[in-house]
């Protein structure tokens, strides 16, 4: 924790803020671009949505208070601008989110930074229709494999009451992919 | 296809992956970014821009306030056309209750307002008055 106090230091200090700016930006440009990858599906798009999230972290430094960890703090952005984005591009096209989401996924698999098999891409599938809470816990949960504990400090949500939403996404797509 | 259960078969990863090399050039580029989005001098504009902004909404709720509060006063009173024609066209009211209505208060509101025993209505005046006009004539013949 103090660890983590001293680099905040570091990022809000004119003089060693590029440096600590650019080591955030090593550590964790991976785990966000996978998050919201796993939202918005396309790589051109993850790309625009993951610039956008350091900006905005970035200007935003100065007012991180330190009551959550930098790491939920961040995810947090990342989760907004991901979401934002989605919700932008449904309402531009006059579509429901899910219609976005799975119109993605179907021109995924022309897509050559996607190398995912046919399972992988029915699991997509079915986690497309489901509700928006449910699909960012199973997308953290299952695929980054983030703790309750984090998931809950990211989206505000009490840990029981993402327990619950995880079992219901899993029954759910348990479901979705049996029907065929 | 058979029951699907995802604890029973290996973890399916997601299968998105990154273009080749993206991110060993995404950091550097991020940082060449960053410079152009945090100018000093925009933030304190923005903030000075608030504050403007503020400042002009206080000053127009200050302006605002009075004329919300003073129109239920105007609301609660009968403006004197309405009462002149309700008692004009209301038969069953009489000069005699009229005048038993009035109160000491009014009589001398009357009085000033008149103002013909206080004198402060030049004779010519009250003359040009009665001259010119004929209602005024046939009301004090009344």
């Amino acid at each position: 924790m103090l660890e983590e106090k001293e680099f905040i230091q570091q990022l809000l200090n004119p003089k060693t803020q590029n440096q600590a700016f650019e080591r955030l930006l090593l550590d964790y440009q991976k785990p966000l671009y996978h998050h919201i990858r796993t939202i918005v599906i396309n790589h051109d798009d993850t790309d625009d949505v993951l610039q956008n999230t350091f900006v905005k972290i970035f200007q935003n430094l100065k007012n991180f208070k330190g009551e959550s960890k930098l790491f939920s703090w961040m995810y947090r952005i990342a989760t907004n601008e991901a979401l934002t984005f989605i919700n932008q591009k449904a309402k531009k096209g006059g579509v429901t989110s899910e219609v976005v989401q799975l119109k993605a996924l179907d021109n995924l698999e022309a897509d050559i930074d996607y190398d995912g098999n046919e399972i992988q891409l029915v699991l997509q599938k079915a986690i497309a229709v489901l509700p928006e809470k449910q699909q960012l816990v199973f997308k953290m949960k299952y695929f980054q494999d983030l703790k309750y504990e984090e998931i809950s400090e990211i989206l505000g949500t009490s840990v029981g009451a993402l327990k619950a939403s995880y079992h219901h996404a899993v029954k759910k797509i348990e479901a979705i992919v049996t029907k065929g | 296809m058979k029951e699907f259960k995802l604890d029973n078969i290996p973890k399916i990863e997601s299968g998105f992956k990154a273009p080749e090399g993206y991110f060993e050039n995404f950091a550097q580029q991020m940082m060449q970014k960053l410079p152009q989005e945090e100018t000093k001098v925009i933030s304190i504009f923005q903030k000075r821009k608030v504050l403007a902004m503020i400042a002009a909404a206080v000053i127009a709720v200050i302006l605002i306030v009075p004329i919300f509060n003073s129109q239920p006063t105007i609301a609660k009173e009968i403006d004197s056309a309405t009462l002149e024609n309700y008692l004009s066209y209301q038969t069953n009211i009489n000069q005699y209750d009229l005048i038993n209505a009035l109160d000491e208060e009014d009589i001398i509101t009357i009085k000033n307002n008149v103002a013909i025993e206080e004198n402060t209505l030049e004779h010519n005046t009250i003359e040009d008055i009665l001259v010119t006009n004929g209602n005024l004539e046939q009301l004090l013949l009344e």
